[in-house]
């Protein structure tokens, strides 16, 4: 099966990136929604559901109060997702063309670089969050992760290595 | 670029239209134009044969060299 071009591989994935750019728009909405509603709830006894929210040991406020973090946690995790997702349907849409050195996929790369430190940065971020939380709600002390720092700078290098090859693909262009 | 590609005035010389070369060497006149404005970065000895031959001249007379202008102030 080809790699490349209409009907290859990155035709797939580029159909599958869809379906998930699709689900995490609506789930950036929900979570959206959500996270607004249970600031208003949290201050507004009277409001559905708002009574409904229950810990052990812990009030009304503070119940929201973990609840509130974990949705707006949950929140950061879809953005960050979001924007590697949207990224990488762009590059992959140059893949299906067959032009994997469109000159824009090199911007993208370190767009979806950023978006992976994104997401590792903000797990550290809700832990420290967290610090804020009742003891019994506060998320475990994330562990610092290797994999996820190491992809960052492989897509770093791999955004130069696209950067080279639409120079070359330039070059090649504009010799007659 | 300071190296120049002399097609205009051989062209005239020749009595030749740009069409007409593209069709004799087989170079389209997309890339003819390319060369003619300027603007190509490199040029194959296969196109510069090609060129050469059907406005029978040396490669010398197709190149030529400016020194690029100074910066100004």
């Amino acid at each position: 099966m080809r790699a490349l071009g209409p009907g290859s591989i990155s035709s797939f994935l580029k159909s599958v990136l869809d379906i998930v750019w699709v689900l995490l728009l609506v789930s950036l909405v929900i979570l959206s929604a959500g996270l607004l509603y249970g600031v208003l709830a949290a201050f507004n006894p009277d409001m559905p559901f708002a009574g409904r929210i229950r810990f052990d040991g812990l009030d009304r406020l503070q119940a929201w109060a973990v609840v509130l973090v974990r949705m707006l946690t949950a929140l950061l995790f879809v953005a960050g997702f979001l924007l590697v997702v949207s990224r990488l349907r762009d590059i992959f849409a140059t893949l299906k063309a067959g032009d994997p050195f469109h000159p824009e996929n090199v911007n993208r790369l370190r767009v979806v670089a950023l978006g992976l430190a994104w997401l590792e940065l903000v797990r550290y971020a809700v832990w420290v969050l967290g610090a804020l939380l009742p003891p019994q709600a506060a998320p475990d002390r994330p562990n610092l992760s290797l994999a996820a720092w190491f992809s960052v700078l492989v897509v770093v290098v791999l955004a130069e290595v696209f950067r080279e090859g639409a120079r070359l693909r330039r070059e090649s262009e504009l010799t007659i | 670029m300071p190296v120049r590609i002399q097609l205009d005035r051989l062209l005239v010389e020749r009595r030749m239209s740009l069409a007409e070369l593209a069709d004799r060497t087989g170079v389209s006149a997309d890339n003819l134009a390319i060369l003619k404005a300027g603007e190509a970065r490199a040029l194959r000895f296969s196109t510069l044969d090609a060129l050469c031959r059907e406005l029978d001249c040396h490669p010398g007379d197709l190149l030529g060299w400016e020194p690029d202008s100074p910066p100004v102030g």
